[in-house]
């Protein structure tokens, strides 16, 4: 019992890496989330925990147990699939009593806790349907009581969600978090969505062509991402970013681009000294743009960017706007409002206050984060 | 350009399997006396769960299924007996739908040769696209679709819908398929374009969020019907009914068994006074209340006690929602993100921006209409 480890875990088919010298460790009633594009590798990491596929290099612990060797039926391990994986011929008694079942579990007991599980996922009412009769939200309620009712080491969950509508999936996440609950074991989730990530996992790593490339709380990596690819990937509408060069303007430290003229916080400066004359990437999330009027700080020619509607999405908080720069060749950016800014500013120009202090530099060689790198 | 008129279509599909494999009755019609119109220029979404009739809706405009009866108009003509390949539309589908041994130049010129064009002009409107489509266009256009990626397919397939020169787009889910990131993007491009060519499209999604995106005027679906066609505000403050109401908005709008008597609303035993031109709507006796996640007022003196059962911190949209229950329904309340972790909140429902609905069927009593900002 207790935590998950993996060390050094590398995946080869043939030529290609798919997993690459990855670690992490999965403590006793975590939730952890892996997020990344399709490709990163991160169901194929979690197929090397399932045993599913055998590792090529590296190390996995089930507490102290190292279990690469052990068969997956014999690690103890839940799963619950994006397509459910139920059995179309059985009904939903037996696919959720399967795994008790085929653990020769006693009879009184199986029944009791299908029933339990069933009822918890209210599908109690339909023990006797096939598959093919249930809805696609039912089915993933089948696939989640499956693993209710199994008493586990590790609880493992691919994309479970992304065939859901988006009005299910609400629900479909309270569902997953209570299994969680029930079983406060280790946990790993996997998905592509950044803001799926966000709202389940208690950690959340971020995988990249194979590599991890941070760990961290949800907040952590929104407040300070490391590089330049977790910066873009969490969080929606993604970060807008800018080529600039930093500049050292008598006392002042100036973010300059084609499109406007930043003046950093002066706390930035120890950190950003040896990069003065350098181009760097600036990183501004869509929410640190700021209406002027409802700015929360001085507004001022050395923090406003300026910039020409072209789309307002209307949100329930409020709005998401899409601009360009005024430049030669216009960049596109996005703001966030809490207000819904009205369609008459369509194709209009208007100005936009940055808030300086939560802005973000990369190095665009190494894409390392200046401010937030160690 | 056009602007297409679609008259009380019915459509039924053949259900003698249906019947065979469930038992049911007869299928109802997969379009049951549909009217919509858009106009020149406009982008309509038409949104609604899988099996709700929306791909058949797109299918009766662009000619693949003819209308049991009904008509279509482009620009007032008739063109219900018009051929698809007559009407002068551009289609993108979920699967890209690209000619796979082409590169992305022939994908282009494929409908110039076909129609026995010359060559001058396949490569004259191919170059006007380009330059159109923007940066980087061009060099997709030298690759074959298996090395793009699912994007840049998508890029290409509107490309090849624009060199046509088309009176109409219709849109079948084109982002779906495509991961949470990329689908970010995606959108963006192809509003730009869409506003850009100002062509009239009837785009159709399951995702209300995408559907608030892209429509200026969104088509709500349910069983072969439109149950309501609106702007974002109108759907969202001005619900047709119960259904377009929880439809509309995520998380999902609360709602809440209540009584209403002598002014007074009354939520599990405990009583509010009504706003003036509330109470003057409402009738007395059992109703529902929708309360929107952010139409709560929290840790307020006459609130009711509502058990957490958990709560979701998402920094990306600087917000947590509660989640807990009261009067047997499920709530979801918006909070800020520092919202400290509490067992349950003390909360009152704006009921001046709350929407009421009959406590049997679905019909809207009163809804708050849009928000007044100045």
């Amino acid at each position: 019992m207790g935590r998950v480890t993996v060390e050094n875990l590398v995946k080869r088919f043939r030529e290609k890496v798919a997993v690459d010298d990855v670690s992490f460790e999965v403590n006793d009633g975590e939730f952890l989330v892996l997020v990344g594009p399709s490709g990163c590798g991160k169901t194929t990491t979690l197929r090397l925990l399932a045993g599913l596929e055998a590792a090529t290099e590296g190390e996995i612990r089930f507490g102290e147990r190292v279990v690469n060797r052990v068969r997956p039926r014999d690690r103890n391990v839940a799963m619950v699939f994006q397509d459910y994986a139920i059995f179309p011929h059985m009904t939903v008694y037996d696919n959720v009593a399967y795994g008790l079942r085929s653990r020769r579990t006693p009879r009184a007991l199986t029944h009791r806790r299908v029933m339990e599980a069933t009822r918890k996922f209210r599908i109690e009412h339909l023990l006797w349907r096939k598959p093919r009769q249930l809805s696609g939200g039912e089915r993933q309620r089948v696939a989640l009581s499956r693993a209710m009712v199994r008493d586990a080491e590790l609880y493992l969950y691919d994309e479970p969600l992304s065939n859901l509508d988006a009005q299910l999936r609400h629900q479909a996440r309270e569902d997953v978090l209570a299994l969680h609950e029930e079983k406060r074991r280790p946990s790993l989730y996997v998905t592509h969505d950044q803001s799926e990530a966000m709202a389940l996992g208690d950690r959340i790593a971020v995988m990249r062509d194979g590599r991890l490339e941070q760990i961290g709380t949800g907040h952590e990596l929104y407040e300070r991402p490391r590089n330049l690819f977790v910066a873009f990937f969490i969080g929606t509408p993604s970060m807008n970013l800018f080529d600039v060069e930093l500049r050292l303007e008598g006392e002042r430290l100036v973010a300059s681009s084609g499109a406007f003229r930043l003046r950093l916080p002066d706390e930035m400066r120890p950190v950003l000294a040896g990069h003065v004359g350098k181009r760097l990437r600036l990183g501004i999330r869509p929410e640190d743009l700021h209406v002027p009027r409802m700015a929360p700080f001085p507004v001022n020619q050395e923090n406003t960017l300026r910039g020409v509607v072209n789309v307002i999405e209307p949100t329930s908080a409020g709005s998401t706007t899409y601009l360009s720069t005024l430049e030669a060749e216009p960049r596109d950016f996005v703001a966030t409002f809490k207000v819904r800014m009205p369609s008459t500013y369509l194709d209009k120009e208007v100005p936009l206050a940055v808030n300086a202090r939560n802005v973000h530099l990369f190095d665009p060689e190494t894409e390392l984060s200046l401010l937030h790198g160690a | 350009m056009a602007r297409v008129d679609v008259e009380d279509v019915v459509k039924s599909y053949d259900t003698a399997d249906a019947v065979t494999i469930t038992g049911r009755p007869l299928r109802p019609p997969a379009l049951n006396h549909v009217t919509l119109s858009i106009e020149d220029g406009e982008t309509v979404c038409v949104v609604g769960p899988s099996g709700c009739g929306k791909s058949t809706l797109l299918k009766v405009v662009a000619g693949l299924e003819t209308p049991d009866s009904g008509r279509v108009l482009y620009d007032g003509e008739d063109v219900t007996g018009v051929r698809p390949q007559e009407r002068g539309v551009g289609m993108v589908f979920q699967d890209y739908a690209l000619y796979p041994s082409m590169r992305g130049k022939s994908n282009l010129a494929y409908y110039f040769q076909v129609h026995r064009r010359s060559d001058e002009e396949a490569k004259r409107r191919t170059r006007e696209v380009a330059e159109i489509m923007g940066v980087g266009f061009d060099s997709l256009l030298g690759r074959i679709p298996t090395s793009l990626s699912g994007g840049e397919q998508q890029r290409v397939a509107i490309g090849r819908c624009i060199v046509r020169d088309p009176s109409l787009f219709l849109m079948d889910e084109p982002i779906s398929n495509l991961d949470a990131k990329l689908r970010e993007s995606t959108r963006v491009e192809i509003k730009k374009l869409l506003r850009r060519f100002g062509i009239t499209t009837l785009y159709v999604t399951h995702d209300q969020q995408e559907a608030v995106f892209m429509g200026d005027r969104i088509a709500v679906m349910r069983d072969g019907r439109i149950v309501q066609v609106g702007t974002f505000d109108e759907l969202y403050y001005d619900p047709a009914n119960l259904y377009v109401a929880r439809f509309i908005g995520s998380p999902p709008m609360t709602i809440l068994p209540a009584r209403v008597e002598a002014r007074r609303v009354t939520v599990e035993g405990q009583g509010w006074d009504l706003p003036d031109d509330v109470a003057d709507m409402l009738p007395s006796g059992e109703v529902r209340v929708g309360v929107r996640p952010e139409g709560w007022a929290l840790d307020s003196a006459d609130g009711v006690r509502i058990p957490l059962r958990h709560v979701e911190r998402i920094p990306t949209e600087r917000a947590s929602f509660l989640y807990g229950e009261l009067a047997g329904a499920s709530v979801a309340i918006a909070a800020p993100l520092d919202y400290p972790e509490t067992e349950s909140v003390q909360a009152t429902p704006d009921w001046g921006r709350a929407c009421y609905f009959s406590a049997e069927g679905e019909d809207t009593l009163r809804a708050p209409g849009a928000l007044e900002l100045f």
